[in-house]
């Protein structure tokens, strides 16, 4: 069964590389526009791992992340943020939060798609 | 032409016309006695006379050896002791002892002594008594000058200075370099001042500053001579409107290095930026109208614009990354931070919930340092705590403070919920009254460049964390700069009329600058590989000792400490070992002194250690010379002890024993005993600097002589 990756963003231009580039590497992709439907997505049938911008409507990306922190059922849920927050007091603040990875924008989609593939197979961080 | 003479030379003149009036007319009348007589009267009248003649000489010379002891000496003795307690120590004992023979002269000599100190003392104290408001006042404008955050300088028109305060010494760095009364050109460099000066002073003169908007201020950017500091100021001039002349200038300055190398960093960076994103965006755009444009472009062409754009793409990528950390690196908050210590931070803080009894907050941990604007962080952490207590139901918070590796962390620990990240954007998006100024906590962080979050601890605790900048300077536990003596001479206005003229030799002693210095050395014989251990100097402006600007420095001598100049100095191999060497304290020493006139007691001996130097370092120790020894000789040659200890004892100036033989304890008592010096030298009609040094060369030459036998 492939692994599940949810895909949080409110551009769609991004929105449309990461499903396709999720999709190529055989995941089965989701994707959440706000916080609320990211909420709702995970509570509807948890992901491996969610790919988290930070800056989105409704709940931000802090939130959502703590909020999956805060669920012990939701433990094995990896979480990627991705955001245009490149200040390391904010890289920070998403790692004491929950995140289990942070990349910046703009990013190379190879380097995305490793990073993504190193926290499924649980060798990476 | 008598009554320049001494007193003891011309009773002594007198006796001697006795002593040769007595023979020679008992010689005489003898010889008339001789001529009338009968038979040969000659051997008798000789023997007979010539006895008493010589017994004669010899009663007057007892008389006069006795009355040189008794009357002549005493009395000198006395006028001495009277100079000395009316110019310089109304304490001085009159001594009664040598005077016992001259009736009732000492005891009514010393009651109208003592009737004068009484009478100087209830003078001073009216005197004191009267200006003590006076100096309320100049103590507070002093502390409002020495605790004003911008540097304050004000110099006469020769740029000389005549007033600094705290925080321009340590703007500038210094201690030594900045005097009163020294040219501000020691240390910064000239023409900025010049230039303006100049400007200031033609619209001035020509009336324009009526009219100004800056009236007779303008704003000027100078430099540390070494270039290590940018310093950006404003200079007003100071004027007599009556003669229509410019006195002098204030100048009110702050150092302004790193904001203007930050400033210069990020228009810098703007510009890379817009120009390095161009070129990558416009091949980007080109590719892009190039594939969508052209149906007709084959696989081959295809291919070679997808390349472009991977390329230009990834470009972008390196060069937003490269920006960005180097904004960030470059630009510092603009918001006023400065060094922190986190303990009174903390404290501030629990000093609000103090009589709350709903709310217990404790410090726990050790302080540390921390960068940031300590009002507005006090009034967030505040507002975060006071909500934590209402939404979470939180009562007791312990408080603490951790230095990282990029950050020190404030954190907040409390035993209840966590705060949310939705949580605490609300509490943050509300403006903070009091000491807030109004501003959101949000906005407070951003000054900070920080965020701010809460997390679960391990033990069921909620944290808030507070990540803030680490300190600019390095800190110790204690606070890292000496404290400067209480009492400093920081300012002189009367320099600002002083007008040097004549030569140096006409100038008045009360009038001069000096430098009292004093070394302290491995032993007596310079010429035999004696070495300073210790050189240390204070400066002595229009009669004031200006203590603030001293010069002490320990100096490694390059060779061992003997174990009797460790116990006389209490300087010890251990603690001159790695102390900068003569040859870069004797240059500094040379720029310290400047045009002073040098002073020292014994200063032979500290003059021939410097002068074994001048080589080694090329310079040359020309300026003139006094010897407080000397100088003390010619207003009490009456008493050979001239040691620093006897003179200093007889000026009341103290010594605190635990000052002796250390070079600045003995530099300062000697300075004292210069300003009594040049007073009781004004009685003996020495007045300038010329006077002076003849005087002790004559001294010298007595000295010398009286060494011959």
């Amino acid at each position: 069964m492939p692994k599940s990756v949810l895909v949080v963003d409110d551009e769609p231009n991004i929105l449309l590389s990461l499903e396709y580039l999720m999709k190529r590497a055989g995941y089965d992709v989701r994707l959440a526009r706000d916080g609320e439907e990211a909420l709702a997505a995970i509570a509807a049938s948890p992901p491996d791992l969610v790919l988290l911008d930070i800056n989105i409507p409704k709940f931000n990306g802090y939130e959502v992340c703590q909020a999956i922190r805060a669920n012990a059922d939701l433990n094995n849920v990896r979480i990627l943020m991705v955001t245009a927050k490149g200040r390391e007091v904010e890289i920070e603040k998403g790692l004491a939060l929950g995140a289990d990875g942070y990349e910046t924008k703009p990013f190379s989609t190879k380097a995305l798609a490793a990073r993504v593939q190193a926290l499924l197979d649980g060798t990476g961080t | 032409m008598l009554e320049n003479l001494s007193l003891r030379l011309r009773i002594f003149l007198f006796f001697g016309l006795i002593a040769i009036a007595v023979p020679v007319l008992l010689g005489a009348g003898l010889w008339l006695a001789a001529q009338r007589l009968e038979g040969n009267p000659v051997p008798h009248l000789v023997l007979f006379g010539g006895g008493a003649g010589f017994a004669l000489i010899g009663i007057i010379t007892w008389v006069w050896m006795m009355f040189d002891a008794n009357v002549a000496k005493p009395i000198q003795s006395i006028v001495r002791d009277l100079q000395t307690i009316m110019h310089a120590n109304p304490k001085h004992e009159l001594k009664t002892e040598p005077a016992r023979y001259l009736g009732l002269l000492a005891p009514v000599v010393r009651e109208v002594a003592d009737a004068f100190a009484t009478a100087r003392r209830d003078v001073a104290a009216e005197i004191a008594q009267a200006t003590q408001s006076l100096d309320e006042q100049r103590n507070q404008l002093e502390a409002i000058l020495r605790e004003l955050n911008e540097g304050v300088i004000v110099c006469n028109a020769d740029h000389r200075v005549l007033l600094y305060n705290r925080r321009a010494l340590q703007i500038l760095q210094t201690t030594e370099d900045l005097g009163l009364g020294r040219p501000l050109f020691t240390m910064l460099n000239r023409q900025p001042f010049i230039l303006t000066l100049d400007r200031l002073t033609t619209r001035y003169l020509e009336g324009r500053h009526t009219t100004h908007r800056d009236h007779l201020m303008t704003q000027l950017v100078f430099a540390t001579k070494d270039g290590g500091l940018i310093l950006e100021g404003r200079m007003s001039l100071i004027v007599h409107d009556d003669d229509k002349t410019v006195r002098g200038y204030v100048l009110t300055f702050d150092d302004v290095t790193t904001e203007l190398q930050a400033l210069v960093k990020a228009d810098r960076l703007m510009r890379d930026a817009l120009e390095g994103l161009r070129h990558p965006v416009a091949n980007i755009r080109a590719a892009v109208e190039m594939l969508t444009e052209s149906p007709e472009i084959d696989a081959q062409g295809r291919a070679a614009f997808e390349h472009v754009l991977i390329d230009e793409t990834a470009t972008m990528s390196r060069e937003i990354e490269r920006i960005g950390s180097e904004y960030r690196a470059a630009v510092t908050s603009h918001w006023p931070m400065s060094d922190v210590d986190s303990g009174n931070l903390l404290n501030c803080l629990t000093r609000r919930y103090r009589d709350d009894d709903s709310i217990i907050v404790d410090i726990v941990g050790q302080s540390t340092w921390l960068h940031c604007d300590s009002n507005t962080i006090v009034e967030l952490v505040d507002h975060v705590i006071r909500k934590a207590l209402v939404t979470l139901d939180a009562e007791t918070f312990q408080l603490s403070a951790t230095a990282g590796e990029r950050n020190t962390y404030v954190d907040v620990t409390w035993k209840g919920g966590v705060a949310s990240p939705g949580m605490l954007e609300r509490w943050l998006a509300e403006p903070i009254e009091r000491g807030g100024l109004g501003l959101t906590g949000k906005e407070i962080l951003e000054h900070h460049h920080s965020e701010l979050w809460c997390m679960a601890t391990e033990d069921g605790h909620a944290r808030l964390r507070l990540p803030l900048p680490l300190p600019v300077d390095p800190h110790v536990a204690t606070t890292s700069t000496a404290p400067l003596p209480i009492r400093i001479e920081f300012y002189d206005f009367d320099l600002l009329d002083r007008i040097e003229t004549g030569e140096l030799g006409e100038r008045r002693l009360r009038d001069l600058t000096y430098v009292v210095f004093d070394t302290e050395t491995t032993g007596l014989e310079p010429s035999n590989g004696d070495e300073i251990i210790q050189i240390a100097g204070v400066r002595i402006l229009n009669g004031r000792i200006l203590t603030g600007e001293a010069f002490d420095h320990l100096v490694d001598p390059g060779r061992r400490v003997p174990p009797l100049a460790t116990r006389i100095t209490g300087i010890s191999e251990e603690m001159v070992k790695g102390k900068p060497k003569i040859a870069d304290i004797l240059p500094r020493f040379h720029d310290y002194v400047g045009d002073a006139v040098l002073v020292a007691h014994n200063a032979a001996f500290d003059m021939k250690f410097l002068e074994l130097k001048q080589d080694l370092c090329q310079l040359r120790f020309d300026n003139p010379v006094l010897d407080t020894v000397l100088l003390s000789a010619i207003v009490h040659d009456h008493t050979d002890q001239h040691t620093l200890d006897a003179v200093a004892e007889r000026f009341s100036v103290e010594i605190p024993p635990e000052t002796r033989h250390t070079a600045i304890g003995d530099a300062l008592a000697t300075a004292g005993v210069l300003l009594k010096l040049i007073d009781l030298l004004e009685v003996h009609g020495i007045t300038t600097l010329g006077e002076a040094l003849t005087a002790s060369k004559k001294i010298i030459e007595i000295r010398r002589q009286q060494a011959r036998y």
